[in-house]
């Protein structure tokens, strides 16, 4: 086996230009999937790595905006909190939305944006100094904040600021908190917030009793979640007199809005994974056949001396493998170094998650790429050579 | 030949039927002879008188239609493809006016391609393919591909690679068909020289030059054997 391995290498080096036009394209195609599918997994990764940071326990809840009235529908922070309280399971809830403000701490400023934050934390980054608030921050509605590592960096922090106070407007909160940049994902970006305070304060110092654009509440039974989620809907239409619709958003559902995008995509990929593959497979189909056309003399020659046809299929077969194997392993190499580069480059860049790259899943997309081809494109030309009959095959011009 | 020597090949009544659509070609129409062991025998003939499909049929390349076939004891008109591939293997050496080497492949390779059908290991093929060469005075060439040798040497790569599985019967189709006169004087002297190490050989031409280096020409004509004769250059007895 070996020795029909290195015969085979040595046929495929010795017709080195022939080789390497032949696999082009399986070159190619199993590059193309392969970088695609690394990119589709980084893009993955970057929005589950968004999610990462959002409690896993909250839900939010919004007017649906396919009605007559939208209006209708808005919800105010006392209502939230009333519902709180008046839902089972729900143990917070926080308005949505954030007001954008010039925010000073001591000679640095920067336009930030304010958002409401409870006790119970809604964004679970990892706090680097200070603490969350207190139970009796949010129930006197303090003048304190915590800042986020966006808000850190704009104002310049260094070290650790709790205690100091910023201005923000007209107002002034006294820091207790700095959170860490999220280990995954781009919070910020998604929460649309560099400092949070106290819902309350939200509510005295910026809605004042104006509606909101929605709410997240948090439950306490993380099981019951879908339940607390209709009964909070049921709650709010109620609320409205039946007049009014609303939707709700949850990890999951999210999740799985981003699964069905990624669903989307791996579809697009094995698409272009089997288009490729047809491609190339008749590409090796076509050049193998040339070879065996051209070489007919040759395997006249070598069933004139002895071999047998399954020698000479083995041959074919072997070689056919041999050169969708190396066009596989090439193609991967520069797929996984392409979709690596632009993975690192623009997803990386962007949204600061470094997505495992999946080696294991493009190791195998690139072995049954192999696989398949030498199966259905290889065997055809072995058995056309190993058919030859000697007298015409060396007869043959 | 009073001594009888061991038989190499026995051929009894052989016909060769080509059929083409509605008409057939008999190419071969009752051909019988014995060679022995250490013959070295020129079959001569017109174009179209059957020589190539005489010499099928005695390199196991093809069957005859009827008739029998013996080759060093063993019948070969009853064996299936892989056996008769075993034949050639074993029991065969073939030298072609095209030479018929593999490009862009050193003589060594070349010289030890059978071996490697006979599952040899490649050091020990290796080994024995040069020998060969050495055999053929070609001990300086071993590395060389075919289109950096000359067809005379070429045609020497090819006579090492018939010999190189130590076969029983050397068969040669016009091995001079395509060197020059000089040359073809070298590779006749070759096979001389073969023969008298005790090769048996059987060689077709045209060229009665070329035949007159043989012990023995069997010329043939419309499928038929019209003459078998030793010629001078046989030892007398
Ligand atoms: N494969 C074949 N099919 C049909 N006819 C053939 C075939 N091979 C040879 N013949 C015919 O058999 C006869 C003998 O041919 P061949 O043995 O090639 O003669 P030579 O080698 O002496 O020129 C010719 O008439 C040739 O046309
Ligand atoms: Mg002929």
């Amino acid at each position: 086996m070996l020795q029909y391995l290195l015969e085979a290498l040595g046929v495929l080096w010795a017709n080195k230009t022939r080789s390497f036009l032949t696999t082009l394209g399986l070159i190619i195609g199993v590059m193309a999937v392969i970088a695609i599918q690394i990119l589709g997994s980084g893009m993955a990764g970057a929005v589950t790595g968004v999610l990462g940071a959002i409690n896993d326990k909250s839900f939010s809840i919004f007017p649906n905006a396919r009605q007559a009235d939208f209006t209708r529908a808005a919800i105010s922070v006392a209502e939230i909190d009333r519902a709180t309280r008046t839902v089972p399971n729900l143990v917070a809830g926080i308005p949505l939305g954030s007001t954008t403000l010039e925010v000073r701490l001591g000679t640095a400023h920067a336009k930030l944006r304010l958002a409401a934050e409870s006790d119970r934390r809604f964004i679970t980054s990892p706090i680097r100094y200070g603490i969350g608030f207190t139970r009796e921050q949010i129930a006197a509605g303090a003048h304190v904040c915590i800042l986020l590592d966006t808000a850190a960096a704009k104002l310049q922090v260094d070290g650790d600021p709790v205690g100091r106070s910023i201005r923000a407007g007209d107002r002034r909160y006294t820091i207790v908190g700095v959170l860490a940049k999220s280990t995954s994902g781009i919070v910020p970006n998604v929460i649309q917030s560099d400092v949070l305070i106290p819902y309350t304060s939200y509510e005295r110092d910026y809605a004042r009793g104006r509606p909101v654009l929605g709410a997240r509440f948090l439950v306490g039974d993380a099981g019951r979640l879908i339940d607390t989620e209709n009964a909070t809907l049921a709650y709010f239409t109620a609320l409205k007199h039946g007049r009014a619709l609303y939707q709700t958003i949850d990890r999951k559902t999210f999740a799985s809005a981003v699964d069905g995008i990624f669903a989307g995509l791996t579809l697009i990929v094995a698409l272009i994974g089997a288009v490729s593959l047809v491609v190339a497979g008749i590409g090796i189909l076509n050049i193998m056949l040339v070879s065996v056309a051209e070489r007919t003399r040759e395997i006249g020659l070598r069933k004139a001396i002895g071999a047998t046809r399954f020698q000479v299929l083995a041959q074919f077969f072997i070689e056919a493998l041999l050169l969708s194997s190396i066009g596989c392993a090439m193609g991967l190499v520069l797929g996984l170094a392409i979709g690596a580069g632009v993975n690192e480059i623009a997803l990386v860049q962007i949204s600061g998650v470094v997505a495992p790259i999946p080696w294991l899943r493009s190791v195998l997309i690139a072995t049954s790429f192999a696989t398949i081809v030498t199966l259905v494109f290889g065997t055809y030309p072995a058995y056309r050579a190993a058919q030859l009959d000697p007298i015409e095959a060396l007869r043959y011009e | 030949m009073n001594e009888a020597p061991r038989p190499v090949i026995v051929l009894r009544e052989v016909t060769k039927t080509y059929a083409l659509g509605e008409i057939s070609v008999q190419a071969l129409r009752g051909v019988s002879f014995r060679i022995a062991a250490g013959e070295y025998v020129a079959i001569m003939g017109p174009s179209g008188s059957g020589k190539s499909t005489l010499m099928n049929t005695l390199g196991c390349l093809d069957r005859p239609s009827t008739g029998s076939y013996e080759l060093d004891g063993v019948d070969v008109g009853t064996l299936g493809d892989n056996a008769l591939a075993a034949i050639r293997l074993k029991k065969l050496g073939f030298v072609f006016q095209g030479f018929n080497l593999l490009a862009r492949t050193s003589a060594l390779k070349n010289v030890a391609l059978p071996l490697f059908y006979a599952g040899m290991p490649s050091r020990a093929r290796n080994a024995a393919a040069a020998d060969r060469l050495r055999e053929v005075g070609l001990a300086d060439r071993l590395d060389h591909k075919p289109n950096e040798l000359s067809g005379g040497q070429q045609q020497r790569v090819a006579i090492a690679r018939a010999l190189v599985n130590d076969p029983a019967v050397v068969l040669a189709d016009e091995p001079t068909g395509n060197l020059d006169s000089q040359t073809s004087e070298e590779i006749m002297a070759l096979f001389e020289q073969l023969n008298a190490a005790g090769r048996t050989i059987i060689m077709v031409t045209h060229d009665e030059e070329v035949a007159a280096h043989a012990k023995r020409v069997i010329r043939v004509r419309d499928g038929l054997i019209v003459a078998d004769e030793r010629t001078a250059a046989a030892p007398i007895g």
